[in-house]
């Protein structure tokens, strides 16, 4: 059974501790109201009970001139006490299931945001696909609903409610608090017994079940595929044999884990027969009035209520649990902030001459920013991606156009990463214009051109003013022209994912945006690749336009017509290459 | 136009399952059995013991008491045993329902081709709409059919007391019961519909930053983190209404309860005192409707999920209902000495009456490598399905010589292993032969690999893992003429040159049918076709 409360849940709920007190607040106040209930309803029965009297005791109870002055006996005021109660319960009970929402709303809120602000804060690391992460921010978080808004306000109703109900029951009558304090533990203990009785089991047949299981949707899933090769209809005979295996399997793991719910439910209900049988002994011995034994009995199942409750919202709390885990993951895989220097020690003045220093940068990335599954990858990839910058050092002037060249897998793309702060290096520090990696200014001081531009929803003019948000319709008229896409009209509609743009419009969009930004004061130009794809023409017209720029550029490219452009071309060798020659 | 099939409706889907699966209806009566006794053992629980307290009182021989004692203990067992079985029952069958529609769906999804992109997100949500009718059964059908039945039976028993109380106690369970969870059905379905947009919304920005990350990270955009915290401002609010329907029906339930214990008591003192019935049985009549309305709470959630569940299942029947288009399973083909593809003045398309293109002239001879580029929606990949045999010609001629091979932008890696992977391409295939087709592929063949299990969704393999495993199964089967549909899609410049360098190499006396919309591709086609925009109507 996981922990109720993930401490990273906890931390990030600070927002909704005021509802999670409210919560228990009303909580207890409900607790209040229900042993209120059952005074009003135990006085009621047991005077009608004695309006009829006792055989041969009549009027003992109330004289019967009285009686007939009051409607029912007079016992009205005490039926519209009990209505009040009621009308208090109702709104007790929209309440509860109003902070319950608020609070789960306010978390939510606060991860979605967390999410996205991991994923920018480590944007070339794409753990999820779009799909997974629309997923985990959307469905997965609402997942916490369940959590928030019955699972946790349950688990506070399981404390306050048997501790109010049980000290009514205590002063009224000890022997059947008795029997409450014994009972009432034995349901968690029943249940980690037979949770720890049945773990091995589970563990052994929730792997089994979960691959029986997920056959269909895989094989749904790789329908087009198995049709492809005229494998669909062959599936079937498998698909059916499964099917049979994976109901055998899950009815074998049901029938131990149902076991723990009949369980609870059996003490839970078998208590209050528990308590009855000794209160009807007492009262037919005459030890006991009928007003107490009535009270405690309608009292002893609500005690159990909430405890019982938590049990049947268990499931929420392990969907919410796996929820926010996910979304933990999520800001985790992001949280590596690219800051080399203690916040507490701000770079210093003007230590360095300017320009960009790369001093014995390594990054080795399968263990630091990719999750350890594709850690794997090596084992099947010869054209592995896992590329190690080992030791880089490299010294680029200001208004230098460099291009880095170099093979398939030599950390260029790395380097380039390294420099925007996308990544974090093992080791080694990274200077640009006297300022360390890390610093508030530093991405200022580039512009970028990704290998596949990123484009959001809009038109091309708000694409381009991603550059500088306070640039003039001229000023972005003049920057697509100079980027060779004068002819682009600004009001030109871009769908998801840079849809309504080619491959080749979308670069020039980017190196637009990427001169903009120049303008609005950036040193440099980073671009990765701005010319793959691009015919003899084209190329030539973006590298004219990136020597016009007068800024420094840095350049990744395997294309000869670039390379020639450059003011320096810097050669790099994969790392396993230079392992080997050190080793001969 | 398609001809519209009859529409199956959601609950005729259900009884033709519950026909398909033997001692289905028997099953069912067995979980409902155990399910009213479970909760029928509470709500008597509660009501004998009141009679046991207030009997008790009179102060009888203690003879007369051990039948209530022995019953109240009997209901306190029998709650917690009755459910456990019902439990097992119930979910026995909701698991043969389902084996029975997933063969069924997937037997319907088998038999009609899917080889068209858009495909991939229906598959995904058939996948989890036919887990609907689990719910159908546990969480509906099981709760309302098993409260229905304690709410009678109890009305019955408490008649035969007063039948005014009764009466009272059965309105008050209608209303709880039935009334409120529709109302909170009705209610929070229009609130969920406000939702519907507002969340598509904000799966739009989430899509939006994630595609652009690495830019908006670059230029320090903050416009579009604002953005989302609006959409989840209003996400926020349209879901507190939601919210808000859930609050005032179980409040409501609290009401409806409380009116039933009201009524009770106030018809109950009048007829103690007017002597119509026992003062014994008083306790009785109030103390049952608390527990009966317990077993009420869970309908609300119970309609909820009922509406759920039918628009899923309502789904999956148009899936089953709809007219298969082609053949579902690509023809083989045999081998060649001459192996090309010649499409001739061909018309394509995915219904007799709706040809896509007509006048199709695509020819194919080995060593050639044709690039076919067009928007998307011109007809690039229904050509592709029409050369494979997935869905006939509709006019002209269409020939293939030898076995063709069809490399997805998207080839589905299954979970399961590495060999089993492979021999999608040829289930004969040797060990021998897959670790060379794997070899030539460009991967790396260690000791065990065969025996890997790649993960759910290929998980544990790159893009270019993953494309490279899929040329290995077209390897495997010895296809002859290859299709190669967005051989690059997805990979970043440097993997989509090896694989395209590779490729090239691994092809090089194969007719080669490239649908690309990437220059480098283009670039190293022999030739290239443009179909232009869809000339629709023609």
């Amino acid at each position: 059974m996981p922990g109720p409360i993930d401490p990273r849940l906890w931390s990030r709920a600070s927002a909704t501790k005021t509802y999670m007190v409210a919560g228990v607040a009303v909580g207890t106040v409900t607790s209040v109201v229900l042993v209120a209930q059952a005074w009003l309803l135990a006085k009621l029965i047991s005077t009608a009970f004695h309006l009829q009297g006792l055989p041969g005791d009549l009027n003992a109870v109330l004289p019967g001139s009285e009686n007939a002055a009051y409607p029912l006996g007079g016992l009205a005021p005490s039926l519209g006490a009990l209505g009040g109660i009621i009308a208090i319960r109702a709104v007790l009970m929209w309440f509860n299931s109003w902070l319950a929402h608020r609070s789960a709303a306010r978390v939510k809120s606060q991860l979605r945001t967390d999410i996205i602000a991991a994923r920018l804060a480590s944007p070339h690391d794409a753990t999820l696909t779009t799909g997974q992460l629309v997923q985990v921010v959307t469905k997965g978080l609402d997942n916490l609903d369940g959590y928030f808004g019955r699972y946790l306000p349950q688990l506070a109703l399981a404390i306050t409610v048997p501790a109010v109900v049980g000290t009514a029951i205590l002063v009224t009558d000890w022997e059947s608090t008795l029997v409450v304090i014994l009972t009432l533990p034995l349901i968690p203990l029943f249940m980690i017994l037979i949770g720890l009785a049945t773990q091995a089991k589970m563990d052994r047949s929730w792997r089994t079940q979960s691959r029986l299981g997920n056959h269909f949707n895989d094989l749904v899933v790789g329908l087009p595929t198995l049709q492809a090769f005229g494998r669909a209809a062959a599936q079937r005979k498998g698909l059916k044999i499964n099917e049979g295996n994976h109901r055998a399997q899950t009815m074998s793991t049901l029938r131990v884990s149902f076991l723990s719910g009949g369980v609870l439910e059996l003490v839970a209900t078998y208590s209050v027969a528990l308590v009855a049988v000794p209160i009807g002994l007492q009262l037919a011995f005459g030890h006991m009035d009928l007003m107490t034994g009535l009270f405690v009995l309608i009292l002893v199942p609500e005690v159990y209520l909430p405890v019982r409750q938590v049990g049947v919202h268990y499931h929420d709390s392990v969907d919410g649990i796996t929820a926010a885990e996910e979304a933990f993951a999520a800001i985790d895989a992001g949280s590596h902030p690219a800051s080399q220097t203690d916040p507490a020690d701000p770079s210093p003045a003007n230590p360095s001459p300017a320009g960009i220093i790369f001093d014995a940068v390594t990054v080795g990335y399968s263990e630091n920013t990719v999750l350890d599954r594709h850690s794997e990858n090596t084992v099947l990839d010869r054209h592995s991606e896992n590329t190690v910058l080992d030791e880089f050092c490299e010294h680029i002037a200001p208004g230098e156009v460099v291009a880095l060249v170099g093979p398939s897998g030599c950390g260029k793309s790395t380097a380039l990463h390294v420099l925007m702060g996308f990544l974090t290096p093992a080791s080694g520090t990274v200077h640009a214009g006297g300022m360390s990696l890390g610093d508030p200014r530093w991405r200022r001081q580039f512009a970028w051109v990704g290998q596949t531009p990123g484009m959001i929803n809009g038109t091309v003019a708000d694409n381009v003013r991603l550059g500088d948000p306070d640039a003039s319709d001229d000023a972005l008229q003049n920057a697509l022209l100079r980027a060779g896409a004068g002819d682009m009209a600004l009001g030109h509609h871009v769908g998801d994912g840079g849809e309504g743009l080619s491959a080749g419009e979308r670069r020039r969009v980017a190196i637009a945006r990427a001169l903009l930004r120049v303008d609005a004061g950036s040193d440099w130009m980073i671009l990765d690749e701005p010319t793959a794809g691009l015919d003899a023409d084209t190329e030539a017209s973006v590298i004219e336009t990136l020597r016009g720029s007068g800024t420094g550029v840095l350049v990744v490219t395997h294309r000869p017509a670039v390379m020639e452009a450059a003011d320096r071309v810097i050669t790099m060798e994969r790392a396993e290459d230079r392992m080997s020659e050190v080793a001969r | 136009m398609t001809v519209a099939a009859p529409r199956r409706n959601q609950w005729r889907l259900v009884r033709e399952l519950f026909d398909d699966v033997p001692w289905s209806r028997t099953s069912f009566a067995m979980s409902v059995l155990c399910s009213v006794l479970a909760s029928f053992s509470a709500v008597a629980l509660m009501g004998i013991a009141g009679w046991l307290i207030n009997r008790a009182a009179e102060q009888p021989p203690v003879m007369h008491l051990t039948a209530a004692t022995v019953l109240v203990r009997a209901c306190g067992l029998g709650r917690g045993a009755f459910r456990y079985v019902e439990r097992l029952f119930s979910h026995d069958l909701a698991l043969r329902l389902q084996s029975v529609l997933r063969l069924r769906t997937y037997d319907a999804l088998a038999h009609t081709t899917l080889l068209s992109r858009r495909r991939g997100d229906l598959l995904v949500r058939i996948v989890s709409d036919v887990e609907a009718i689990m719910d159908v059964v546990v969480r509906v059908l099981l709760p309302f059919a098993s409260a229905g039945i304690v709410v009678m039976a109890t009305t019955i028993i408490i008649a035969t007391m007063s039948v005014p109380i009764a009466a009272g106690l059965f309105l008050s369970a209608l209303a709880a019961g039935v009334a409120v969870p529709l109302l909170a059905r009705t209610a929070s379905r229009a609130a969920d519909r406000a939702l519907i947009p507002t969340r598509g919304e904000l799966a739009g920005i989430v899509a939006e930053i994630n595609d652009a990350a690495t830019d908006l990270a670059a230029y320090e955009d903050t416009s579009r983190i604002r953005a989302l915290q609006e959409v989840d401002e209003q996400l926020r609010r349209a879901e507190e209404r939601a919210a808000a329907v859930r609050g005032f029906a179980a409040a409501a339930q609290v009401v409806a309860a409380g009116v039933a214990v009201l009524w009770s008591l106030g018809f109950g003192i009048a007829q103690v005192e007017a002597g119509t019935l026992s003062r014994v049985e008083l306790a009785v009549v109030v103390l049952t409707p608390l527990a009966l309305h317990e077993v009420l709470t869970t309908l609300t959630q119970a309609a909820q999920t009922g509406t759920r569940a039918a628009a899923a299942l309502d789904r999956v029947g148009q899936i089953l209902d709809a007219p298969p288009l082609g053949q579902g399973d690509a023809v083989a083909g045999s081998p060649s000495e001459d192996p090309g593809i010649s499409v001739t003045d061909a018309s394509i398309g995915w219904s007799p009456d709706e040809p896509v293109r007509t006048g199709v002239d695509v020819h194919v001879a080995p060593g050639e490598w044709v690039a076919l580029t067009g928007p998307s929606g011109c007809g690039k990949t229904t050509l592709a399905a029409t050369i494979m045999g997935l869905i006939p010609s509709l006019g002209g001629h269409v020939e293939v010589r030898g076995t063709v091979g069809y490399l997805a932008q998207d080839a589905h890696v299954f979970n399961t292993s590495i060999r089993e992977n492979v021999q999608i391409g040829d289930r004969d295939a040797t060990d021998d032969q897959i670790l060379d087709a794997l070899s030539r592929a460009g991967l790396a063949t260690p000791a065990g690999v065969l025996d890997r299990i790649v993960g759910e969704e290929g998980s544990m393999l790159s893009g270019g893992e993953a494309r490279r495993l899929a040329i290995a199964r077209l390897l495997v089967g010895g296809r002859q003429t290859w299709i190669l549909d967005e051989p690059t899609e997805h990979l970043d410049t440097e993997t989509a040159a090896a694989l395209l360098n590779d490729l090239r190499e691994l092809t090089a006396d194969a007719p080669v049918l490239v649908i690309t919309h990437d220059p480098a591709v283009m670039q190293i086609a022999s030739r290239q076709i443009a179909l232009d925009a869809t000339p629709a109507g023609e």
